[in-house]
């Protein structure tokens, strides 16, 4: 199991959730947050695994890092500077 | 600068075709979310979906209920225009439409579809 240490400044569980909600809750999630701040992301909803970089990438914010819990997955994306 | 990316979304499936009447929303979920300004237009058996008590009653498998999905996409600034002469054959009014709801006929969706940078029909 892939361990991960990154410093988070809040947490988004987006579990049972379907598409697209998770990208719904995120964006509303990262708005909240200042540019560099992280936000920890925990789904069930494996579009989330194509969704969320692609997401991230369009909207400026980025994926840190994810991985798969077996039970749910867990992404960390940091807030840009534009966003 | 970058141009604003606006999405136009045509609706033409109602309650009878959960699925087709939920991907549009799906899609506009998405978009409003990646700060896309979204325009849902809404046609024939389409328009059903904004009458009041209607979209919390559609859902299809695998994707997020449709009432909860309406609800964000109006609180990202998704916009909502139905089609006047499809409303009226149906015997509904502003009043029977989801808050918000704007009446629109075809020019109207015409300047839309043509401002927009991109489009989908369902």
């Amino acid at each position: 199991m892939t361990e991960t240490h990154i410093e988070t400044t809040q947490e988004l569980d987006a579990r049972g959730l379907l598409c697209p909600m998770p990208v719904i809750k995120t964006s509303k999630a990262m708005k909240t947050l200042e540019p560099g701040q992280v936000l920890k992301l925990l789904a069930t909803d494996r579009g989330s695994i194509a969704d969320i970089p692609a997401w991230t990438e369009s909207t400026g914010n980025e994926l840190l890092d994810w991985h798969d819990e077996g039970e749910f997955l867990v992404f960390y994306v940091r807030k840009g500077q534009e966003t | 600068m970058a141009v604003q990316e606006k999405l136009v979304i045509m609706v033409t499936h109602g309650p009878e075709e959960p699925e087709l009447a939920t991907i549009p929303f799906a899609m506009a979920g998405a978009a409003v979310a990646s700060d896309v300004d979204v325009v849902m237009g809404f046609q024939g058996e389409g328009c059903l979906l904004v009458k009041k008590g209607v979209a919390e009653t559609v859902a299809a498998p695998e994707f997020a209920p449709l009432g909860g999905l309406l609800e964000s996409i109006v609180e990202l600034g998704g916009k909502l225009l139905v089609c006047s002469p499809c409303v009226k054959s149906r015997g509904l009014s502003e009043d029977d439409l989801v808050e918000g709801t704007e009446i629109v006929a075809a020019a109207r969706f015409v300047a839309e579809v043509t401002s927009a940078t991109n489009s989908l029909v369902y």
